[in-house]
């Protein structure tokens, strides 16, 4: 299997007053084309950190980081943004949806930046998408008007405008309840088998039932790295 | 830019209007004033210098000691045409009378006399449909704004006193617009127009005293520009006639060609108006450059997630630049039409001052177009800044933004102390605190205030000075009624006409002559205008208890000096600005030619008529005469108008019984009114400054505000979350505006102290001849605190109303 994500090496480090913080320490990584991979650990183990790398939101410090085709070190600003349009679904806690635009244009936003779909296609596709995630009826309301749950789908619809390869996916279900966020790991593991590469950060217990692999992370290392069969907790 | 950015952008706009509306207020405001000066002064120019040469000016008049026969000089001004660079020539005579009409009391005249059979090819003066020269030898016209000042009507009789001191009987035939004059009501003087005829008496030639001729340049056939090139020609002009006629030369009068007498003051005025009206705009498109700093900030996890899904810096870049030209569009739009109705109505207003009425007052297509590409480009100018800084926002300083993380400045580590002051209110500490955690925030909502207190407390300083201008003039005017006479006459005798009239306390009298002045060996050249006021000369021999001027070089006279003069600044600058005291000067007096020694110079204020002191003794011993008077001072029992109208007429009265001729007799009130018609202008530049400036200092501290709130969302939200009423909230935000405001006024301090020292020794130089007394209004500092405070409270009530009322889950979820 080609690997999508090739992490070699990476450290990340960041200035704390006079001292640093090492946020990942010596780390090395490959997942594979179709892996639907959990990222788990303690608070401050370094997972939203090694997320953002994955994302180009992060350089490190040191080491490669090579994702959906890209070396993200070689690439500027900009260009990380036009990756990410194209390559890339990203699914944050803090990356809600934009207040003054519908739900439904916030889902064909990246499909305009990307230039990937037609554009007389681009609506039906939003439509398409926001069905798939359950809210294909609240697609022309603003997002003021969503539950969180909701503006959460909305996120996810957004998140696969541009039919990506890759998703990334930072506590998704972090801010909803129980049975919502049993419905949005279900909708990931749907992507998957649709052969989407799908990278969750997650404090989930149920994480492991619907993953192929689970990466454990303390101090910025990687402390384990479990196959799971899926469905095997179910 | 993609379709759906233009929701966003239309969406971002509608959401939040009241912030766009502030700026595209804040903008059209200032840009109004700089739009409305900018097509004043475009136009000023073109409209005095239009009007002024549609009167075709002589471009010097030379001025006989003594008339002569009018037919003789009308031969001369035709013999005049072959000298060389002469164009045009015309023989005039003009004299100061007095005009009375149905019994009103006598008001000041100055009459211009032409021949009958004067071709009116220069010099002219507009009769419109209502009459053609010549007027009949019992008629006069009148200028159409000193109808008012005598009280008389087109058709009624007025009486006017001719140079030999009779009184004449003339009807109004009609008014003229001559727009080569200041206006009667500023000089508080009409102007009055007759031919030869009126002045003939049997036996008795008609003379006129002024040859007026039009000079070109060489091989030219319009007047000239250059003014050394008129000075040399008039002069050659004069000196033929001595020769050739064996004519005395008292004055070569040659004015600043092609500009009116007050253009000079008119551009100043509006220059310094555009010069504060720039000002004004380029605060406000700071202060609007700021706003749109903060709406970037606030913008910055939009930001975030924008690049997060695919926009590249660019695209973002161009977003927020349509949000800028949007403004400045629509600010623009807003303000074009209401500057060119400004700028309409100001040089109306201002040509009116000037006894000007306009040709056209649209203003060129340059000005316009200078606002329009200002209106459009300076905003997007100042806010390339904040916005490059917002587009290049990478995806983890948008996760890692959460509102106000700028590091605290030195300010707060030095109010961080004040927590040891033992029972200060701790919301009250919140308060000053806050104030300085965004010390660019600070500076610039003070800056905007502290500049509009500025120019506003200076602009009431100036009215201050410039009320002193009338105080000290009435301090120094201990005298109630100027009398004129036409004559000199022995001065025991003209005392004694008038010392024991009722009402009279005291008696001066002195003397007071038209005089050339130049540098040893040349013809006494000035730029005397045609109304014999600005730019004229004239030798006074000071009384003795008049207080002595300010010497600025050198001394004043000594007791019975001879042979020394004291010169003030104005007639030094005009006439020979390169003589100092101690030098040796030539004066005219009486078609005589005198070497003086200049023995000072001292500052007066006034508004064209320039000063030559000398004493009595001095000017007898150069005159070869007894001691002439021909100016009398009355000191009144009473000083209330009506005794000292009384008075004037009562001496008018018996000095023309006693045989003496008397050109004018009135209260000094005349002369107070004509300073404060001159000294008005000043204060209008700074008031109409200092409006737009608090305008839009206004909205600074409104948007500061506004913005300081946005950034506080969660700790607004921790205070309800912990207890805070909403009082509290409220009154902690309205404590810092009121902070601020304050701050403001202290700052202010010594820039408008600076300003009214500044412009009141450059606008006293320019309309007074000398600066204005320094003078601080304290009035007008109480004014402003006040008024900046009620801006203040007014600016933060909506901040401080939104802070009372942020829940704690709004301020969680702010995004």
């Amino acid at each position: 299997m080609k690997a999508v994500i090739q992490v070699r090496d990476v450290v990340k480090t960041y200035p704390l007053g006079g001292s640093e913080i090492t946020a990942i320490d010596q780390l090395s990584l490959s997942i594979d084309q179709g892996e639907f991979v959990a990222i788990v650990g303690r608070s401050g183990s370094g997972k939203t950190t090694l997320l953002n790398l994955l994302a180009g939101i992060d350089r490190p410090t040191s080491g490669t980081v090579h994702a959906a085709g890209a070396n993200l070190g070689s690439l500027s600003e900009s260009d990380l943004a036009a990756w990410r349009g194209r390559h890339v679904g990203l699914v944050f806690q803090f990356f809600q949806l934009l207040p003054t635009l519908t739900v439904a244009e916030n889902v064909m936003l990246p499909m305009d930046f990307a230039g990937k779909i037609p554009a007389d296609q681009r609506h039906s596709r939003a439509k398409h998408l926001l069905d798939r995630v359950g809210i294909g009826d609240q697609a022309d309301k603003l997002p003021m008007m969503l539950s969180g749950g909701q503006q959460q789908r909305a996120a996810i619809a957004r998140a696969l405008a541009n039919d990506p390869p890759l998703l990334l996916a930072d506590e998704p279900t972090g801010n909803l309840d129980s049975t919502t966020a049993n419905a949005v790991l279900t909708l990931f593991a749907d992507l998957n088998r649709e052969g989407r590469t799908i990278v969750v950060v997650s404090h989930e217990r149920d994480i492991r039932s619907i993953v192929g692999r689970e990466i454990v992370l303390a101090d910025g290392r990687i402390v384990a790295a479990d196959r799971v069969a899926i469905g095997a907790s179910a | 830019m993609t379709g759906l950015l233009l929701v966003k952008l239309r969406r971002d706009l509608q959401a939040s209007w009241p912030r766009f509306a502030l700026m595209v207020i804040a903008l059209a405001v200032s840009l109004v004033v700089f739009g409305g000066m900018l097509c004043g002064w475009s136009s000023i120019g073109r409209e005095t210098s239009s009007g002024y040469m549609r009167t075709i000016p002589a471009s010097a008049t030379i001025v006989l000691d003594q008339g002569i026969d009018a037919e003789r000089l009308a031969a001369i001004a035709s013999a005049a045409l072959t000298r060389p660079g002469v164009i045009a020539a015309t023989a005039r005579a003009q004299f100061a009378s007095q005009a009375e009409s149905d019994g009103s009391r006598a008001v000041p005249l100055q009459i211009f006399v032409a021949a009958p059979n004067d071709p009116m090819r220069m010099v002219k003066f507009d009769l419109g449909q209502e009459g053609h020269w010549p007027p009949a030898a019992d008629e006069i016209f009148l200028r159409r704004d000193s109808l008012s000042m005598l009280g008389a009507a087109v058709g009624e009789v007025v009486t006017i006193r001719l140079p030999n001191g009779d009184r004449a009987r003339l009807r109004v035939a009609g008014t003229v617009y001559d727009p080569s004059l200041a206006p009667s009501p500023q000089e508080q003087r009409g102007y009055g127009y007759l031919s030869t005829a009126a002045l003939a008496r049997p036996g008795q030639p008609v003379l006129l005293d002024q040859l007026k001729i039009q000079i070109a340049d060489a091989g030219q056939m319009t007047a000239t520009r250059d003014r050394s090139r008129a000075v040399a020609v008039a002069g050659e002009v004069g000196e033929w006639m001595g020769q050739q006629y064996g004519l005395t030369i008292r004055e070569v009068q040659v004015p600043k060609p092609y500009a009116h007498p007050h253009q000079w003051q008119a551009d100043v005025l509006l220059l310094s108006l555009l010069g504060g009206a720039t000002a004004a705009l380029l605060l406000s498109t700071i202060l609007v450059a700021n706003m749109l700093s903060n709406l970037f900030t606030q913008q910055i996890p939009q930001i975030g997630i924008l690049k997060a899904i695919g926009a590249r810096s660019v695209r973002i870049r161009r977003f927020y630049f349509a949000m800028t030209l949007l403004i400045a569009g629509a600010a623009t739009v807003l303000a074009l039409g209401p500057a060119i109705v400004l700028g309409q109505n100001g040089l109306q207003a201002l040509l009116g001052m000037l006894g000007i009425v306009p040709v056209s007052l649209t203003p060129p297509w340059w000005a316009v177009a200078i606002i329009l590409v200002v209106g459009l480009l300076l905003p997007p100018l100042m806010a390339l800044p904040p916005l490059l800084k917002a587009s290049r926002t990478t995806v983890r300083a948008a996760i890692d933004h959460r509102g106000l993380t700028a590091p605290a400045s030195a300010a707060t580590g030095v109010l961080a102390r004040l927590s040891r002051i033992r029972g200060l209110n701790r919301g009250m500490l919140m308060a000053f605190r806050n104030i300085a955690r965004r010390p660019a925030r600070f500076w610039l909502a003070v800056g905007l205030l502290a500049s509009a207190g500025a120019v506003f407390v200076a602009g009431m300083s100036l009215m201050s000075g410039t009320r002193a201008i009338g105080e000290l003039q009435k301090a120094q005017r201990y005298w109630d009624v100027d009398v004129q006479l036409t004559a000199p006459a022995a001065e025991a005798d003209v005392i004694r006409s008038v010392t024991d009239l009722p009402g009279v306390h005291r008696v001066e009298a002195w003397r007071r002559e038209p005089v050339g002045i130049a540098e040893l060996g040349r013809l006494p050249v000035t730029r005397t205008y045609p109304d014999q006021g600005h730019g004229s000369v004239a030798i006074n021999t000071q009384s003795a208890t008049s207080a002595t001027p300010t010497i600025l070089e050198g001394r004043w006279l000594n007791a019975r000096e001879t042979g020394s003069v004291v010169l003030n600044q104005a007639t030094r600058d005009n006439a020979v600005p390169d003589l100092r005291a101690g030098d040796q000067v030539q004066l005219f007096i009486n078609g005589k030619a005198a070497t003086w020694r200049i023995a000072g110079i001292v500052e007066e204020r006034g508004h064209g008529a320039g000063g030559v002191y000398a004493t009595a003794e001095g000017l007898t011993a150069a005159l070869g005469q007894g001691p002439l008077v021909n100016q009398i001072r009355i000191v009144t029992a009473d000083h209330d108008e009506p005794a000292r109208n009384k008075v004037a007429e009562a001496a008018s009265k018996a000095l023309t019984q006693t045989g003496f001729s008397v050109a004018s007799a009135a209260s000094i009130s005349r002369s107070e009114e004509i300073s404060a018609g001159h000294l008005g202008p000043v204060v209008l530049v700074l008031l109409g400054v200092a409006l737009p400036l608090a305008v839009v200092g206004g909205i600074g501290l409104a948007s500061v505000m506004t913005a300081n709130i946005l950034d506080r969302m969660r700790e607004f939200g921790i205070m309800h979350a912990i207890g805070a009423r909403p009082e509290t909230v409220r009154w902690i935000v309205v404590a810092e505006g009121v902070f601020l405001a304050i701050t403001s006024c202290l700052i202010a301090i010594l820039p408008a102290l600076v300003l009214t020292a500044i412009l009141g020794a450059g606008l006293g130089s320019l309309f007074t001849n000398a600066p204005l007394p320094y003078r601080v209004s304290g009035i007008g500092a109480g004014i402003w605190i006040v008024f900046v405070i009620l801006i203040a409270a007014l600016a933060t009530e909506a901040a401080a109303n939104r802070a009372s009322r942020i829940t704690v889950r709004e301020a969680l979820n702010y995004l």
